[in-house]
Order: structure tokens, then C-alpha cells, then sequence
């Protein structure tokens, strides 16, 4: 009984520890996924958390300066437009008309300001979704193909 | 024609896979010798078959034969040769192909090495070898054939991924199908044992070797994944946590656990249901990470819904792990336990201890690679689990791993003294501590790196004071030099000295991830020529872009003259490859390596127009270097403990897996 009562502790402890470890972490990396459209909607609630927002690339809105590598342009569902500044170096196939997907916060002018682009993974053999579905096929570039 | 060869003969492997179940189980019914020939006949049928495919598959490819959709997608007239034979497993169908392939090879080895040994078990071990064989033959020539035929037939193929075509990342999936499919031997010798009802230590002594070369395998394939991440895909990192990452890392926790708490079973008889555990889990996990990569659930859990494959894999894992923990309940009155742990400061503990570990970091990152799908099929809310969580949650985990690594050789069994902790761990933890001193006034002021650096140093410490000892007590008895004591110890003691050789590659590894976690530098910049940019100890100047056609791509290059503290370290050349079939350039990432740090360049864009601006991405990491040579440390570690040395004492005898002090008192008494 006594051997008995001192595993139930020793593992109790055991899954308070690690249940510490993974809701601290959770907490700091689990980041939501939005499209324009909900994030218009909930501009507001949505200052300042960290998120993830897929879109596509509206043509023509794409503006950039190599000299201070910034990036503006514009992400959108097919019904909101959502604007978005990135400073830094996109991944290879970030462009116009294409899918992307921005990782960051809305800053005070009501700007997306990423932190992250991820453009579309495009492994042979992942079966292709479309809608909400589609922007989940996207993974930053880093991560595209490693397998 | 070859197609059809190819599928014909999976056709008839699959029926032979069936039939080799029921021969099997007559065979363990009867007991007769002749149903055993069958039974074994049928696997090497099998192996004969598979590898016709398989051959089918590779002169398909080779042959450019694009009336083979398989071939189409996966080379095109251009490829070179090796890279069409690797084409095999350069998509779905053909890995998956590959994978039945050596697990056939794997079973075929099994049953010719075994053919007069283990009459009672392994009729058994057979029938699982042929229950996973036909899971794996039913996908290949029912749900992903990889000899379907396209029309009209297209002029040229697709081709490889350009990303896969490096000689290195082509030897990634072998190796680590390899290791996966090794641990279906000690998984089907498992379950022969919990089905004939001998669960003494058999069982994990007859396939002690298998399960420390599919550990390496598991090791080499994870680590080559890395090293391909790092050198190829160009964002300077080696590991980002991906859920396909994962999925090839996560067997390999309880497989290392498993090769830990089996020497407790050996030697206490303690942790039989434990071990049993973690191998069905070790092998589902194998299943689950094809699952996970192959089902197409990770880009979403709508297009895992509407294809037969991943249906199929979670269908086979529910069955495997309701038949391997059924067989493990229906045997629970053979699998109670007599002997209990003595004392919290004992051997076994410490091994409780590092399999506890093992298993909670399992736990955490699985959570943290589903989480996601969870979320999204329970919730709808779509998430993702980025790689601070991974982090946050494995660093303290590994960190006490690395702790344990130190004690868990040294410790006494059952119980250890005062005077056994004293006469193992003074030193090593007094020089350990002094280093660790050391890098604190030196210039590593951070909690993390310092308490890592310190603990890694300290199994270096122990493992080198315990071999000095035991060299000592060499030299005293047989008058042996330093290389010739090694050797004896070595073969005296196979398994303790390989395993020790593991763990000092284990610690390079660790020290190589320390390093780069905690002080890598990074800066990027568009440069106009002749412009300088200061990285750290590194000032690097653009000398000008030059593009130049190959033979499969448009290469734009831009030359980087970097000088290391002033003086020159030569001119870096990282690309971009404009392939034609692909939209967008892929970057060709260059870096220098040292012992202490890596330079790595990424061109990530320049001016079409005036070909005289380059953005650049720079990378410093320190210690990267480390983890590739960790690596061959491992596979020299992983030799000493396999190799066929003509051990003189059986490793079952006494003395196996003692620590020195053990057998320097025996010694001591002989001489």
C-alpha cells in the first residue's frame, strides 16, 4: 500500500510538471489562423494578438523598396482586402496573384505589420483543398519540403 | 509490359502475404517442421516478388518509360541516371513501395538467421512479419499503385523535385525507413512471446542487435534530415519542428527508451510491461508517421477524409494497437513483477528516470503536432503550434536527459553508497563545475547555454574518469598501453563501451543544438556592389552577380568576398536556380564551416535591372559543425556495441553493463 501511495504521488508530480510545461507552452506558440474577412470583423478583440492571416496577393498592390526591404501589399479572400507591411525578405515564391500566408499583428494604424511570410508548399503529393482549406497548404518556406 | 510485371507481382505477394498468415498459424499449431518450411518459403516468395517490383519500378524509371504515371510525375528525359533510380522514393507510391521492400528484406533475414532457432516463436514472429506485409502490399496494389498507367503518354516527364535531387537527401528516406522497419523485428518477436506465453528475457535478448541497429538507423535518417534541411533548403536552420519532422523523430523517444529500461529487464526483471509498451508503441508510431506525412491530413483533415489511404494506415494502427494491448492484458498474470526498485539512488531509477523523460518529451511533442488537428476537427478554430513551443517544452526535458546521461553508466545497481557516488562522481563533477565556472568569466552569461554546457561536460567527465580507471587497472593487470587497454575493454564489455561512445556522440549533438540555439547571429541587407556588411567577427563585401545557363536551370550567382576577423576566408557564392518548371527560383544557400562557428550566405533576391544590387541573408552559428561529427561518433558507438569481436565473455555473463569500479574490484582480485 505504501509502495502504491508513493508511485501516485511520484506520478502526480510527474503530470503536474509536464502539464505545466505544455500549457506554458501552448500558451506563448499557439498561434490562430484568420482570413481577411474574419479579421475585419474582429479588428478590434484581435489588437495585438499574434496570428496568422492567408490570403492571396491582390495584383497591382504590391509595393517594395530594396533598399530598406520593406514590403506593402495587400491580402485578400475574395471579398475583404486586408493591407499588410513586412520588412525583410519574402520567401522565393511570394508574388502577385499568388497565395500567401502572413504571420504578425495589426499595428495602430489598423496595418497587419508580419513578422513572417509563408508562401504556398508545393509538394507533389498533398492533396490540394481549396477555400480556408487551401491556405492551410501553405507552410513557411523554410519548412516546404522537408520531409 | 513493365507496369504490369511490377503490379502482377504485388498482386501475388499480397496473396502469398495472406497465405503466409494462415501457414504461420498452422504452423504454431501443429508444430511441425514442414508447415514451418512453408511459412518461411512464403516470406521469401514474397522477398522475390517485391524485389521483382521493385526492379520493375527502377528499370521503369531508368528507362524513361512515361507511359508509367509513377515515372512521368518523378524524372524527365534529363534526369541522370542515379537520380532516376532514387526516384523510387521520390513521392508516395514508390516510398511506399521501398518500405515493403526492405521490411521483406528485414523479415527474409529473420527467417533464413533464425531457421533452427526459436521453434516455438517464431512461426509467430512470421505471421506478424506477413500481417504487416500485406497491410503494406494491400496499399501499394490497391490505393496508391505506383505502376498506374497514364495515356497518352506525355513526351517528357515532370521530374523530381529540384529540392530533392542532392545526393544526400536521397540517402534520408532509406535510412530512416530502415530504422523504422527494424523495429518490427523486436515488435514481432514481442508479440510471438506475449502469444506463446515465454516472457522471460528471451525475447529482448534475441533481438537486442536488431534494435540497436534500427536505433542508429532512426538516429542516422533524423540526423541526415537535419543536415539536408540545413545544407539545401536554405534557411539556415536544421530543425523547425515541422509536423513531418516530427513524425520521423517521434519513434525514436521510445526506442531510445526501450534500449534503456530493456537492460533493467535483463538484469531485475523489472519493467516487463513497461518495455512490452514501448515497443507496440515504438512501432505504431512508425505507422502513425506515415500516416501523418502521407495522408495529406497535415494540409487538412478535409483532404484526409476523402482519401482510402489514411482511412486505411489509422484503420491498421486502431487494429494494431488493440491486438498488441489485448495480448498484453490477456497475459497480465505472467507479466507481474517481483522484484521492486530498492532505492531511489540506484541504476534502475535512473533508467526509470530517463525512460519517464523520453516518454514525456514523446508526449509533449505529439500533443504539440496534433494539437492542430484536434483543434480544427473538434473546434473548427483553425491553429498552428509553432516551434517555441516544441522548444520551451523539450529544453528542460533534455536538459535533465543530459543529467542523467552523466549518472545513469556510473551508478551502482539497486542501491548505491555514498562512497559508490564518491568514488564515480567527485571529479567528474568538480571538473565539470569548473568548466562550466570557466565559461561564465570567459563570456557565456545565460542561464541555459551555461547550465547545458556544464551538464554535457560533465558526462564527458564521467565517461572519461571511469575509462581511466578501467585503463589503470589495464595497465596494472596486463601491463596494456592505452589503445591496447581501449581494445580489451572495448571487447571484453561490447555493449557498456559502444554505449558509451553513443553518448559522447549524443553530447557533441547536443552541443552542436546548444550552440546554435543560443548564439547564432543574423542580419540581412540589400547590398550594391563593392558595399561591406559587418557581421559579427565577419565583414562581408559583394563583388557582383554573374548568371550562367545549365543543364536543367538558369543560375544567377552572386560572389561575396568574406573576411574572418580581417583576414580573408575566400569568396562564398550562394545562388538562385531559375528551374523551368517551376514558378519561382529556389535558393542555393552556401557556408563555411569551422569547429567553432559556420558563415552561412542566402541570396535571396537582386535587381533585375541593374544587376548590381543583391539582398543578402547572413547567418553565423556557432558549434554547428558538431552535430555531423556527433553523428559519426554515434555510428562508431552503435559498431562497438554490434560488432561480431568474438566477445569472450557471453554479455549475458556477469559483469556486462557494470561500471568500472565493478570491474576494477574483480579485477583487482584476480590479479
Amino acid at each position: 500500500m505504501k509502495k502504491n501511495k508513493r508511485l501516485l504521488i511520484g506520478g502526480l508530480v510527474i503530470l503536474a510538471a509536464i502539464s505545466y510545461l505544455v500549457v506554458g507552452g501552448m500558451k506563448e506558440a499557439i498561434v490562430y489562423f484568420v482570413t481577411p474577412s474574419e479579421l475585419r470583423a474582429k479588428e478590434n478583440s484581435s489588437a495585438g494578438k499574434f496570428l496568422r492571416m492567408g490570403g492571396m496577393v491582390v495584383q497591382g498592390s504590391l509595393q517594395k523598396d530594396l533598399q530598406t526591404l520593406t514590403y506593402k501589399f495587400e491580402l485578400t479572400d475574395g471579398t475583404t482586402k486586408f493591407p499588410v507591411i513586412f520588412k525583410g525578405v519574402p520567401p522565393d515564391l511570394f508574388t502577385e496573384g499568388k497565395g500567401a500566408v502572413v504571420e504578425g499583428r495589426i499595428g495602430k494604424d489598423g496595418v497587419f505589420q508580419a513578422t513572417t511570410i509563408m508562401a504556398k508548399h508545393a509538394e507533389e503529393y498533398s492533396p490540394h483543398a481549396d477555400g480556408k482549406d487551401a491556405a492551410k497548404s501553405f507552410i513557411p518556406a523554410k519548412e516546404a519540403y522537408s520531409k | 509490359m513493365t507496369a504490369g510485371l511490377g503490379h502482377i507481382s504485388i498482386l501475388l505477394a499480397f496473396v502469398l502475404a495472406l497465405g503466409g498468415i494462415a501457414i504461420a498459424i498452422i504452423a504454431a499449431r501443429a508444430g511441425e517442421a514442414r508447415y514451418l518450411a512453408f511459412a518461411r518459403a512464403a516470406i521469401f516468395g514474397q522477398f522475390v516478388l517485391v524485389t521483382l517490383a521493385a526492379g520493375a519500378l527502377i528499370y521503369g524509371l531508368v528507362s524513361a518509360d512515361f507511359s508509367i504515371k509513377y515515372v512521368a510525375f518523378n524524372t524527365t528525359r534529363a534526369t541522370p541516371v542515379y537520380y532516376r533510380v532514387t526516384g523510387l522514393w521520390g513521392a508516395l507510391e514508390g516510398s511506399l513501395l521501398l518500405w515493403e521492400w526492405i521490411l521483406i528484406i528485414f523479415a527474409g533475414i529473420v527467417a533464413w538467421l533464425y531457421r533452427d532457432r526459436h521453434r516455438e516463436t517464431l512461426p509467430w514472429v512470421i505471421m506478424i512479419f506477413c500481417i504487416v506485409s500485406a497491410f503494406f502490399l494491400g496499399v501499394v496494389g490497391f490505393l496508391s499503385n505506383p505502376f498506374e498507367i497514364i495515356s497518352p503518354i506525355p513526351p517528357d516527364g515532370r521530374g523530381l523535385n529540384p529540392l530533392l535531387e542532392d545526393s544526400n537527401m536521397m540517402t534520408h528516406p532509406p535510412l530512416l525507413y530502415t530504422g523504422f522497419v527494424g523495429l518490427t523485428v523486436p515488435y514481432a518477436f514481442a508479440m510471438a512471446a506475449l502469444i506463446v506465453g515465454k516472457l522471460d528475457e528471451a525475447w529482448i535478448v534475441s533481438t537486442r542487435r536488431w534494435t540497436i541497429t534500427a536505433w542508429f538507423f532512426l538516429t542516422a535518417g533524423n540526423l541526415v534530415g537535419a543536415w539536408w534541411s540545413y545544407h539545401v533548403l536554405g534557411w539556415g536552420g536544421y530543425w523547425a519542428w515541422d509536423p513531418v519532422e516530427n513524425a520521423a523523430f517521434m519513434p525514436w523517444l521510445p526506442a531510445t527508451a526501450f534500449l534503456h529500461s530493456i537492460q533493467v529487464q535483463e538484469r531485475r526483471r523489472m519493467l516487463k510491461v513497461w518495455n512490452l509498451s514501448l515497443i507496440i508503441v515504438a512501432f505504431s508510431l512508425t505507422i502513425f508517421g506515415t500516416f501523418l506525412t502521407r495522408s495529406g491530413i497535415l494540409s487538412s483533415i478535409h483532404a484526409f477524409s476523402s482519401g482510402p489511404v489514411g482511412g486505411f494506415f489509422l484503420g491498421f494502427l486502431a487494429v494494431i494497437l488493440l491486438g498488441s494491448f489485448g495480448l498484453v492484458a490477456y497475459r497480465a498474470d505472467l507479466l507481474k513483477e517481483q522484484p521492486e526498485l530498492d532505492s531511489m539512488v540506484s541504476r534502475e531509477s535512473a533508467f526509470l528516470l530517463n525512460n519517464i523523460v523520453l516518454v514525456s518529451a514523446l508526449f509533449t511533442i505529439f500533443l504539440g503536432t496534433i494539437f492542430p488537428l484536434l483543434s480544427e476537427a473538434v473546434a473548427g478554430v483553425q491553429v498552428s503550434v509553432g516551434a517555441p513551443y516544441f522548444n520551451s517544452v523539450t529544453v528542460p526535458l533534455f536538459l535533465f536527459l543530459v543529467f542523467l546521461m552523466a549518472v545513469g553508466p556510473m551508478i551502482a545497481w539497486r542501491r548505491a553508497s555514498w562512497d559508490n557516488l564518491k568514488r564515480n562522481f567527485l571529479w567528474p563533477a568538480s571538473a565539470a563545475l569548473a568548466l562550466g565556472l570557466g565559461l561564465f568569466v570567459w563570456k557565456v552569461r545565460d542561464f541555459l547555454p551555461l547550465l547545458g554546457f556544464t551538464l554535457l561536460a560533465f558526462v564527458v567527465a564521467t565517461i572519461l574518469y571511469d575509462t581511466a580507471l578501467a585503463l589503470r587497472a589495464r595497465k596494472r593487470i596486463a601491463g596494456e598501453g592505452v589503445w591496447r587497454g581501449l581494445f580489451t575493454l572495448a571487447r571484453r564489455n561490447q555493449r557498456r563501451y559502444g554505449g558509451l561512445v553513443v553518448h559522447l556522440g549524443v553530447v557533441l549533438i547536443m552541443m552542436g543544438i546548444a550552440g546554435s540555439m543560443s548564439y547564432s547571429l543574423e542580419k540581412e541587407a540589400t547590398m550594391a556592389v563593392n558595399q561591406e556588411l559587418q557581421v559579427g567577427n565577419y565583414r562581408i563585401q559583394f563583388a557582383g552577380l554573374t548568371g550562367s545557363q545549365q543543364p536543367t536551370h538558369f543560375r544567377v550567382e552572386g560572389a561575396f568576398h568574406v573576411f574572418h576577423n580581417g583576414s580573408d576566408a575566400g569568396i562564398l557564392r550562394p545562388a538562385l536556380k531559375f528551374f523551368p518548371t517551376q514558378q519561382s527560383p529556389i535558393g542555393r544557400a552556401v557556408h563555411q564551416s569551422s569547429l567553432s562557428e559556420d558563415i552561412y550566405l542566402i541570396l535571396s533576391g537582386f535587381s533585375e535591372v541593374d544587376r548590381n544590387h543583391a539582398t543578402l541573408k547572413v547567418l553565423v552559428r556557432p558549434l554547428v559543425v558538431w552535430m555531423w561529427i556527433g553523428g559519426f561518433v554515434i555510428a562508431l558507438g552503435t559498431l562497438v556495441c554490434i560488432a561480431p569481436l568474438g566477445t569472450s565473455v557471453p554479455a549475458e555473463a556477469a559483469g556486462f553493463l557494470e561500471p568500472t569500479a565493478a570491474i576494477y574490484s574483480a579485477e583487482q582480485s584476480e590479479g
